[in-house]
């Protein structure tokens, strides 16, 4: 087994921007299924070590927990990573947006973001409520200006209509975050026949996510390995993928992909989508684009769908899962 | 659709009125008796009475399914319905969700003995909701040949297609240029607004001279009303309004049943103006689709379709 403890990863340019970050990016929110703060510290310590250098957050992942646990984590060594995190209005104001990111610094120990994004776009009316006056891309302006964050981007994973939709309000984007996998490429909603293609023509930073199709069903179910669901995520024109590590162990297994990373070659790439095809054309594998699964419960109110109770993050927001370890919300970081 | 209503008002006397099925030269009532929620009446007393009810304010047309409660629901209507067969436009619907024309006519035959009769009105393919169902549907041996057997053998008269979640799937199937004689499709007042059957499928259907059958008048639950977009009236009477043959209301109670028939006995169709109000009452809530949830999430995907496409079940993914 190599050790992975101590590498590089191949480094991307950032949009039209001067900063790199690494192809293989740090999922926050399964960072809240560590056991306790002290082991999500060390996988933190050991990615950074490894060669990871973007770090992916969000306000509404499991109470603020994995913020609060990623910061922990990166204390004393911010410096090395690129850091972003989501807002999560839903539609709502950019004032509340504002709000939300004052806390994700403070839960974060930084002054600043390198990339603040809009989570969530799911819904047909998000593009409208996010351009609205008082809305949310007033935030981001601000933001920007008071030198709270150096980029601003999106974020959804439900429909590519919708991201065309967010381009086509004129906002100034520095990155967009969407699912790109070999099951989405063969289903009618696809970002990568739909989105890629339009982001990469504008220059703007394409961060994938979702390389294992959401929760890895195909790869329990033996269509796809792995490291090779992975390696065509990150061999797209895309800046960085995003993958959710909740142990050493997946870290470790990750790096080891990342650090001898080498494109596939385009006709690997269409073999493993065409092995991919039955079973991705009724998205049977992506369960985001059509339940709201993957749809926080902060998103679900906004929008006054009806919520999940058997969800994790539902029982966490109603109190009925106990946390182990870091006994949050309790402790608030100041 | 369990909302309040003031049951001292009386039905007024007549019929609801009849319009054309399409080009099939048949007329069917303009509204219709929705089959699952008779699967959800207390008892097959209450079915039956429901059933009774209905068909003597001119209620005619009768939707079911094989799936619908494990086939509580064909043999409630069929129960209900003796004596009356004759009178009445029997609709049920095939539930292969991709199988084989064999496995459906096996489900044309348990159909037909459940619902008590040698031949249906109407059959159709039910719940064509995943976006590979059309192929699925036409290749060779499969849903669409069985719909065509049945029609040769003379079990069914007519055959059609049903579907809740996305226009571009029913404008798929009609591409294929199959002989159907009806669509069914959600119609209602939030639909104009967010991926639209009433814009992009209804002329489309108009145009190639089919049945259509609206349903989800309320929302499927009755989310309409529930949250404030409309009454009851204004919901079934603008669905009513659309150019449809008939308008599918699901049924569980006496009370639900007297509220639609105070509205659909002698109905008059709303002016045009008066619909758009409704759709412009509507577009806020419409928007994102929070009252439509049979397009935006699972909710509403019967459970073997979703066995059949290998997705988890209502218990796993309930929205």
């Amino acid at each position: 087994m190599p050790d992975t403890s101590s590498g590089t990863i191949l480094q991307r340019k950032f949009g039209r921007s001067d900063s790199k970050i690494s192809a293989l990016g740090f999922g926050g929110h399964h960072l809240g299924e560590a056991p306790d703060e002290k082991t999500a510290v060390q996988i933190v310590h050991e990615a950074i070590d490894g060669g990871i250098t973007f770090y992916d957050n969000c306000w509404e992942y499991r109470r603020g927990k994995t913020e609060v646990w990623m910061g922990a984590g990166l204390k004393g060594r911010r410096d090395r990573v690129f850091l972003m995190t989501k807002t999560c209005p839903h539609g709502r104001d950019g004032s509340l947006a504002l709000q939300m990111l004052d806390e994700s610094l403070r839960r974060l120990q930084t002054d600043h973001l390198d990339l603040w994004q809009v989570h969530g776009m799911a819904f047909d009316n998000d593009p409208d409520l996010f351009i609205r006056k008082n809305g949310a891309a007033e935030a981001l302006e601000k933001a920007k200006r008071d030198g709270k964050v150096r980029f601003v981007g999106f974020t959804g994973h439900q429909n590519p209509n919708v991201h065309l939709a967010m381009l086509k309000t004129g906002f100034p984007f520095d990155a967009v975050q969407m699912p790109l996998n070999p099951f989405d490429a063969n289903f009618p909603l696809s970002f990568e026949k739909q989105v890629l293609p339009e982001l990469n023509k504008r220059g703007i930073a394409v961060l994938g996510m979702k390389p294992l199709s959401g929760h890895g069903d195909a790869i329990k179910h033996g269509v796809i390995t792995a490291e090779e669901s992975l390696r065509y995520a990150m061999s797209l024109p895309v800046t960085t993928t995003i993958t959710g590590i909740d142990s050493l162990e997946v870290l470790r297994q990750n790096l080891r992909i990342a650090q001898k990373f080498k494109p596939m070659t385009a006709e690997e790439m269409d073999e493993l989508r065409e092995r991919c095809k039955p079973d991705a054309a009724d998205g049977r594998y992506e369960l985001y684009k059509l339940s709201l699964k993957f749809d926080n419960p902060e998103a679900r109110l906004a929008h006054g769908f009806p919520l999940d109770t058997q969800q994790i993050e539902v029982k966490d927001m109603l109190g009925a899962t106990e946390n182990t370890g870091h006994p949050f919300p309790e402790k608030q970081i100041q | 659709m369990a909302q309040q209503i003031d049951s001292a008002r009386e039905i007024p006397s007549g019929d609801v009125p009849k319009k054309p099925l399409g080009k099939t030269g048949v007329q069917v009532s303009a509204m219709g008796l929705g089959g699952y929620h008779l699967g959800s009446a207390e008892t097959d007393q209450a079915a039956n009475e429901i059933v009774a009810k209905a068909y003597d304010h001119g209620v005619r047309f009768f939707d079911n399914a094989w799936e619908y409660h494990d086939g509580l629901s064909e043999e409630r209507l069929g129960k209900a319905l003796r004596g009356k067969r004759d009178g009445a436009f029997v609709m049920t619907k095939v539930c292969t969700h991709g199988r084989d024309k064999k496995i459906a006519m096996r489900m044309l035959e348990e159909s037909l003995r459940r619902l008590q009769t040698d031949h249906l009105d109407l059959w159709q393919i039910h719940e064509v909701i995943y976006q590979n169902d059309p192929d699925l549907i036409f290749a060779p041996g499969a849903a669409a040949d069985a719909l065509l057997a049945a029609k040769q053998q003379g079990k069914v008269r007519f055959v059609g297609f049903t579907g809740h979640k996305d226009p571009a799937i029913h404008l798929r199937m009609l591409a294929h240029g199959f002989p159907f004689d009806t669509v069914q499709m959600p119609l209602n007042c939030c639909d104009a607004t967010f991926r639209s059957f009433e814009t992009q499928v209804l002329p489309d259907a108009n145009r190639r001279g089919l049945g259509v059958l609206g349903m989800k008048s309320l929302g499927g639950s009755g989310e309409l009303v529930k949250h404030g977009a409309v009454t009851p009236e204004q919901g079934l009477r603008y669905a009513m309004s659309l150019p449809v043959a008939t308008t599918i209301s699901g049924v569980d109670t006496m009370e639900v049943l007297n509220q639609n028939l105070k509205i659909a006995v002698n109905f008059q169709p709303l002016a045009s103006a008066e619909m758009q109000a409704l759709r412009e009452q509507c577009r806020f809530l419409a928007s994102d689709g929070r009252l439509e949830l049979f397009k935006m999430t699972t909710k509403y995907d019967g459970k073997v379709g979703r066995e059949q496409h290998h997705f988890p079940t209502t218990q796993e993914l309930p929205i």
